[in-house]
């Protein structure tokens, strides 16, 4: 049933938008493509699910888990990244090497602090999936998608209302000039590490309460898609990455339900990156091409 | 037989640092999905040995130019994009092949594929042949880079890698030459792979994973990017380092991934490179050699 | 006299911006034509049409007597027109030297059959330290490009553009973020390039440099030429005055 799919779908891309609006934000003051967002996800994850697992109040998980993984998106930023990309003449794999290395890292940590197992999330909600029809809505689908909603809205208005947000803009047009209006990079820096971090945690909480599981590999397709998505939406433009997430989502989804298994869902996003810089070099939505 | 066991498949490892070590060292093209080529020279020569019966020193050349060709297509495709969009696009190839390999019936699809044994004068190849084998292409293949390095080839990658706009005010095409490095890069992990399958005789998408394309970047770029010695001294430290450090298994991606970071951070040329700390010590001894000697020249950097 | 270079009609527009809005000039053999013009004026984006870098939205550009525009760079360089950037492109993980052998290979990089020569050979070398000779780099020559100061970057480029052995030679703001003892050098360079016989533009900002090395000028504002003549013409032009002169301490403030 089409509308059903198109429900799935939606759902599914502003999950991704969500993973990906981290590393956009990123690539959009460092110029660095961070697949070690797709960490931040299974700490985020695995955070939300320690908090309410003590706590079972699922908004305090989601809250104090982004604001954790966040500052610890800080601290990557600011004794990891930053020292690598303030010395003269860095080649630009080497930041992308140095996420790698990162993620490796996390996704292996968690494993032998936590084990190799899949965990159950557990959330219970109290009422039923609503039925229009044949269409199912179930009750964490909305909750995910208003709760997507309203990050994406602080995230607009941090962005376009505030005066961190106009750092953050001038910052990712051009960083020199920011600098010499004296707009001071390291809070713009460190603001998309926070919100960065933080979106891609409660990413991974949706995902966790959404599969009903949480577990160490849990970031390694989202760290591969995400970097399609952010390249789709023409790296470093919020926008784009909410329009790329959506169409990923719903390519995914319609993709699956009508073709059958042709091709395995988690390559289409790559397959649909391929097609799309190929006929449009500098991604789906570019801000302009210099 | 253990020891050349682990000795051929360090050798495996050596011939693809050394083959991505073109692309990324040389031609400064951030090229991340390596496995891939791997891969696609190992089913070409699966297939053409276990399932249309030819020969494994035929499937040989044929995984080589297969691959290069491929290569070539998809450089000439992915050209246009630059560092970190070329980055996620190879990443993206990567991904694309190693679906195909296990989706495709003809490549066993999730079965993965079963090689047979090549023979060698009629003899079934053993272990020690094949440590041969990959001896002899690792001194071809250092051969062959070092022979370019000192071509006009060699100059055009090292203006590219530096800098397009001025490599292009001197005359070189750089598209043409970037797809030449992608050709050339592609092929010999081609080749490669083609021992790797028959070595094995079983395998399977997984070998091929985006995970494999990291550890041999891991290699190149802790040994040091852009010189064969840190290929391969790279490709021996990572590829040893788990079979010495038997009770690391655990740890071993860690390790892995901790080394990048760190090598990353405090050295990004490399353990190797051009300019690294073990490198400047190096040529710092050379020099008060060649002080005592009286030669009183400026010890040049290789 | 010879043309050398001749722009017809050039355009080019990037989106609404109309960076260059139909220019003509020519450049005659064996003279030193200066560029000049405020910030924005169009004078870089001419030299990126001229040396293939951008495709010119219309006109036409011809080098001797053949249509060039819209040919890709490395033809522009192997057709004989060499130029160096006002942001100095070293190349930099590698030799001064070979910075300079380099450049010499110009008609070498044919493809894969590039890999059986030798780049190095004792002529080439030579031939590369003689250009290093001349243009005060020798002591450097197996500096890497990148260690260096700029003033020695300047010249590597103006080298590197010699050994190409051009037609035309085109030197973007070759004094620019340079000490006034560094730009003598650099003067003294052109000069001497000039005496003997080899074609130049030279875009450069500072008016008493370009009146002293320059043949004639070109004033450029607003992707227009807006005067053309000898120094002293430029110099007595009212317009330029307005265009130019008026600006010149917003530049200052502006460096």
């Amino acid at each position: 049933m089409l509308m059903q799919q198109l429900v799935n779908g939606v759902m599914i891309g502003s999950v991704y938008a969500l993973t990906a609006m981290g590393a956009t934000l990123i690539y959009g003051i460092l110029r660095i493509l961070d697949i070690a967002n797709a960490a931040a996800y299974a700490i985020g994850a695995y955070l939300g699910w320690y908090i309410y697992s003590i706590s079972h109040n699922l908004l305090l998980a989601f809250l104090l888990s982004m604001i954790l993984t966040g500052l610890i998106g800080v601290v990557i930023q600011k004794y990891i990244y930053y020292p690598i990309i303030s010395k003269p003449n860095v080649i630009p794999i080497v930041p992308l090497i140095t996420s790698v290395g990162l993620f490796t890292i996390t996704g292996d940590l968690i494993r032998l602090i936590l084990g190799p197992n899949v965990k159950e999330f557990g959330v219970v909600f109290k009422s039923g999936a609503i039925k229009i029809g044949k269409l199912i809505i179930n009750p964490e689908w909305i909750f995910i998608i208003v709760l997507t909603a309203v990050l994406f809205a602080i995230l607009w208005f941090i962005l376009n209302k505030t005066r961190l947000g106009l750092a953050w803009r001038a910052t990712a047009e051009d960083s020199e000039i920011a600098k010499a209006m004296g707009v001071n990079t390291n809070i713009s820096m460190a603001l998309s590490y926070i919100l960065g971090y933080g979106f891609a945690a409660s990413a991974g909480i949706m995902v966790g309460m959404l599969y009903n599981s949480i577990s160490p590999t849990m970031g390694d397709i989202p760290s591969y898609k995400m970097l399609a998505i952010i390249v789709l939406g023409g790296l470093g433009n919020p926008v784009g990455t909410v329009v790329a997430g959506l169409i990923i989502g719903l390519a995914e989804t319609l993709v699956s339900a009508y073709m059958g298994s042709i091709l395995p869902r988690d390559a289409i996003a790559f397959i649909v990156l391929i097609f799309v810089l190929l006929l449009k070099p500098s991604g789906l939505v570019s801000k302009k091409s210099a | 037989m253990y020891f050349t066991v682990v000795a051929v498949n360090v050798g495996i490892f050596v011939l693809l640092a050394l083959s991505l070590n073109i692309i990324i060292g040389y031609a400064g093209q951030s090229a991340m999905g390596h496995a891939a080529f791997f891969g696609i020279g190992a089913y070409t020569s699966a297939l053409m040995t276990s399932t249309m019966g030819i020969s494994f020193w035929i499937s040989l050349p044929v995984a080589l130019i297969v691959t290069g060709i491929i290569g070539a297509v998809l450089g000439l495709i992915s050209i246009r994009l630059k560092d970190d969009f070329l980055a996620i696009t190879t990443i993206g190839i990567n991904f694309v092949v190693v679906a195909i390999f296990q989706y495709s019936e003809i490549f066993g699809a999730s079965l993965g594929m079963t090689v047979s044994k090549p023979l060698f004068f009629g003899v079934k190849m053993t272990a020690p042949m094949y440590l041969t084998l990959i001896f002899i292409l690792i001194v071809l293949t250092c051969l062959f880079i070092n022979k370019m390095n000192k071509s006009w080839f060699g100059l055009a990658l090292a203006s590219i890698r530096n800098d397009e706009m001025a490599a292009s005010s001197l005359g070189i095409d750089v598209n043409k030459y970037k797809v030449l490095a992608f050709t050339l890069g592609t092929a010999i992990a081609g080749l490669t792979g083609a021992v790797y399958a028959h070595f094995m005789t079983f395998i399977y998408s997984s070998d091929f994973a985006f995970i494999v394309s990291i550890s041999i970047i891991s290699m190149v770029v802790v040994g040091g990017i852009g010189t064969i010695k840190g290929a391969i001294f790279g490709a021996v430290l990572l590829g040893v380092a788990p079979e010495l450090f038997r009770f690391l298994a655990d740890y071993r991606m860690i390790v892995y991934g901790g080394l990048l970071v760190l090598m990353m951070r405090f050295q990004p040329q490399g353990l190797l490179g051009d300019n690294s700390f073990i490198m400047r010590n190096i040529s710092k001894i050379f020099a008060n050699i060649k002080k005592q000697k009286g030669g009183g020249q400026n010890a040049g950097n290789a | 006299m010879q043309e050398m270079l001749r722009v017809e009609k050039l355009k080019m527009h990037f989106g609404g911006l109309k960076a260059i809005d139909g220019l003509d000039l020519v450049v005659h053999d064996k003279e030193t034509l200066g560029i000049i013009g405020p910030n924005g004026a169009g004078k870089t984006t001419l030299f990126n049409c001229i040396c293939g870098v951008y495709k010119p939205t219309d006109g036409k550009i011809f080098l001797k007597d053949e249509e060039v525009q819209g040919k890709e760079p490395f033809e522009m360089a192997r057709k004989g027109v060499a130029r160096t950037f006002q942001i100095s492109k070293p190349l930099r993980d590698i030799s001064i030297l070979d910075n300079v052998v380099a450049a010499l290979g110009i008609n070498e990089y044919t493809g894969f059959g590039s890999i059986l020569k030798k780049s190095h050979k004792k002529e080439i070398v030579d031939k590369a330290l003689e250009i290093i000779e001349r243009t005060g780099l020798k002591e450097f020559k197996d500096k890497k490009a990148r260690e260096v100061s700029l003033g020695y970057l300047r010249r590597l480029e103006i080298a590197r553009a010699l050994a190409i052995n051009p037609l035309l030679i085109m030197l973007d703001e070759p004094c620019a973020g340079l000490s006034n003892f560094a730009i003598n050098e650099v003067i003294d360079l052109v000069m001497q390039l000039k005496s003997e016989g080899k074609t130049i533009v030279l875009i450069e900002h500072n008016l008493p440099i370009s009146m002293k090395v320059c043949d004639r000028l070109a004033v450029l504002n607003f992707g227009q030429k807006i005067a053309e003549g000898t120094p002293k013409e430029i110099q007595a032009n009212p317009q330029v005055i307005e265009a130019y002169l008026g600006e010149e301490d917003d530049d200052h403030v502006n460096a």
